[in-house]
């Protein structure tokens, strides 16, 4: 297995930029971006996509409940159940995992999403050593987490 | 002109949806909402749809397959892939299958629109 490079990060961290640029028009700041440990803690609602093919892993959404409503509301949806902010923050995951492809190929192959409700959804789901992007968007905290391995 | 609408995301659904009603595209109607391939095909079967917008990244179904399945039909429909997958082998792989046009998530609504526009109206 090999690790990514600073340039395969930097593609998920202008992917999460794009997504909600183009979703909402405003991007959103990039609060941090490190290499974080198996305790990462995360927010409500999570969208996970596994990667198979060339690649292993998985990468993680981690939204809170309030930014999900607003993207909502801004792509002219006004049905806030639980059962579609979790289709919404999968679509999240769905979205930068398949425009991870434009770098890593097709061999890069993803899943359809999971969804998990629950700060400690994540927890139990990543490696010993994710790479995680923190960001704001709208005043709301959210997180991407990377954990993908090279063949 | 009748529209399916095809993808595993109520979000996606929804707002394809509501693109094409708040903009009032001309004469297009919306026939049908599908999860995926399966009820794709089995819905375009009965309401023979002009248009389909069609996600790749689906369960029991994917896209590339129900691609195939529907352009096995009399008189198939002009597709416009709507996915996330935005390598080119991806996109050459669905228009070789009969795709009539391919719009990456996340998208705008006018980049929708127009996009709608092209595969409806391909002359």
């Amino acid at each position: 297995m090999a690790t990514l490079t600073e340039d395969d990060l930097r593609l998920f961290v202008d992917a999460v930029k794009h997504y909600l640029k183009a979703t909402s028009g405003q991007e959103p700041e990039i609060t941090s971006a490190f290499l974080g440990d198996a305790n990462v803690t995360g927010h409500e609602f999570n969208g996970i996509v596994s990667f198979m093919g060339g690649y292993s892993g998985q990468i993680l959404v981690s939204m809170p409940q309030g930014m999900l409503r607003e993207l909502l509301v801004l792509q002219h949806e006004r049905n806030f159940t639980e059962s579609n902010l979790l289709d919404a923050v999968g679509e999240v995951a769905n979205t930068l995992a398949g425009n991870a492809r434009k770098v890593f190929g097709p061999e890069l192959d993803i899943s359809v999403p999971t969804r998990l409700r629950g700060a400690q959804g994540i927890t139990a789901r990543v490696r010993e050593r994710p790479y995680v992007i923190t960001f704001r968007w709208n005043r709301h905290p959210a997180l991407v987490c990377v954990d993908l391995e090279r063949r | 002109m009748k529209l399916l609408i095809v993808d595993d995301s109520n979000l996606i659904r929804t707002r394809i949806a509501s693109v094409v009603e708040a903009t009032q595209m001309k004469g297009i109607s919306i026939v049908g909402l599908a999860r995926n391939g399966r009820e794709a095909v089995r819905i375009a079967r009965v309401s023979r749809p002009d248009v389909v917008t069609m996600d790749l990244t689906m369960p029991e179904m994917d896209g590339v397959e129900t691609i195939r399945e529907l352009m096995r039909m009399p008189d198939p429909p002009n597709i416009l892939v709507v996915s996330a997958l935005n390598d080119k082998s991806t996109a050459i792989t669905a228009l070789r299958m009969g795709a009539r046009g391919f719009i990456n998530k996340p998208f705008t609504d006018d980049e929708l629109r127009l996009a709608l526009l092209d595969v409806c109206n391909p002359n």
